[in-house]
């Protein structure tokens, strides 16, 4: 990788951090379990690696954004997510910003 | 699948004890959802060189495992700026009193090239503790604060509860159109101040720092030192150290650049103490005749010319001091009069 590739990497990895955090939200408005989340998310276009996206479940609900129940789905044990009612208040607001600053950009190209 | 289960078993290794296994249950109920979709969409079980390179993509156990951690670092930074700052100034602090320390114990011991040397190669070390304390002081900072956050205000870093009145004024404006002394040549200063100082300390056992090859002439000669000399040699040593300390106590508080007037009257009337010394000796006796009852009527004339150029040496430097230390007071005052007469303004 050159030096401008890792840069643009590292500015992309920047950028996708905060989108990430608010699809997986506007995501658990359904209920889902890991790797469903995972592939619905894959479905519309936004792929998330493994790695980031199942700490990533464990941080929010550390948080409170997210509530957790384990139960069984095809003879498996899964933990299930959805967006707990802080999560909700919170997505509300992220959605906002995230919208205000993309008509900032559009207004700004 | 054997693979993944030692996969899972790698990963768990490196998980806080009392989540894992909730995290590893979580992660293999995925993966194994992930591995059914896998194989339907192959229309057969991985084959070991596929389940390799699948759990290849996953990333290294413990790059997993430490996405389960809380971002982690000794100091944080929030706090790293004010770590960095502070490391600088214990550095200095650290350098101009262990050379104070140094300068003291190899005057107290007989300064040879092997005490410099020693105390020359303990820097290093002294500065690796210096980092230690302040790093380790930062990093008992950093945890209390973010494992009790707001409980501790006097911890919190200064960005939180700085204002803007707390800035330091504008540096002066140099009179006359003086330039300000800059970094470089502020540093530069106190490292040849240091030289100097342990050059001036090596003198003595080794003379020939100071005359060169006229040691050997010297030695060989009738003359010898009167005592008087040790006294006028410390009191050099002294007026060093003070210039030295204040030097490095500027450069540590970052007003390098303001006028040194007041400093350099104290130093120049310090420095007339020696010059006196040297002038007051009785009949200007600098040298004295190590055999005299044999060699008075030889080397007579010679010694009373070498105690001449000696006291006349010492006038001159003497009367450049005066002179030096007047217009350190001329304009001292001036400065003090031109501010007085804009305050008035």
């Amino acid at each position: 990788m050159t030096i401008k590739e890792n840069i643009f990497e590292n500015l992309r990895l920047e950028l996708r951090r905060g989108c990430l955090t608010l699809a997986v939200l506007a995501q658990l408005r359904q209920e889902h379990y890991g790797y469903t989340l995972r592939k619905a998310l894959a479905e519309r276009g936004l792929e998330i690696d493994e790695s980031t996206l199942y700490p990533l479940l464990r941080r929010l609900e550390a948080q409170g954004l997210l509530s957790s129940e384990w139960r069984e789905e095809d003879k498996r044990n899964k933990r299930f997510y959805r967006l707990s009612g802080d999560g909700e208040g919170i997505f509300v607001q992220l959605l906002k910003e995230w919208r205000a600053i993309n008509a900032s950009i559009d207004n700004i190209l | 699948m054997d693979l993944l289960d030692r996969y899972l078993q790698a990963v768990k290794k490196h998980l806080p004890w009392q989540r894992q296994d909730d995290i590893i249950a979580e992660l293999k109920a995925n993966l194994e959802a992930q591995l059914e979709d896998k194989e339907a969409a192959l229309g057969h079980p991985l084959t070991a060189a596929e389940a390799e390179d699948w759990l290849k993509q996953l990333g290294h156990p413990i790059q997993v495992a430490a996405r389960y951690q809380p971002q982690r670092s000794m100091i944080g930074p929030a706090l790293f700026p004010f770590y960095l700052y502070v490391l600088k100034v214990a550095f200095l602090w650290a350098t101009v009193i262990w050379t104070i320390v140094a300068v003291v114990q190899i005057a107290a011991q007989t300064p040879s090239e092997l005490t410099v040397l020693a105390a020359v190669l303990r820097v290093p070390g002294m500065l690796m503790t210096t980092a230690a304390w302040v790093t380790l002081i930062f990093a008992i900072i950093e945890f209390v604060a973010a494992r009790c956050p707001g409980k501790f205000p006097m911890l919190a870093p200064p960005a939180a509860h700085w204002t803007p009145g707390d800035l330091p004024p504008l540096g002066q404006q140099l009179s006359g159109g003086r330039k300000p002394r800059s970094f470089a040549h502020a540093l530069t200063e106190v490292i040849f101040g240091f030289l100097f100082l342990v050059w001036w300390l090596l003198v003595p056992r080794h003379p020939y720092l100071l005359i060169g090859p006229g040691v050997l002439y010297w030695h060989a000669s009738p003359f010898q030192l009167a005592p008087f000399s040790v006294l006028f040699y410390w009191w050099v040593v002294g007026v060093n150290v003070v210039q030295l300390a204040w030097r490095s106590a500027d450069l540590i508080r970052g007003s390098w650049p303001r006028p040194r007037t007041a400093q350099t009257i104290v130093v120049s009337a310090i420095g007339l103490i020696p010059l006196g010394l040297l002038l007051s000796v009785p009949d200007h006796a600098y040298v004295l005749l190590r055999n005299p009852a044999l060699d008075q009527a030889r080397y007579s004339a010679a010694l009373t010319s070498i105690n001449l150029s000696i006291q006349w040496s010492a006038v001159i430097l003497c009367a450049i001091s005066v002179l030096e230390l007047l217009w350190g007071i001329g304009r001292l005052s001036l400065d003090r009069y031109r501010k007085h007469a804009a305050a008035m303004r």
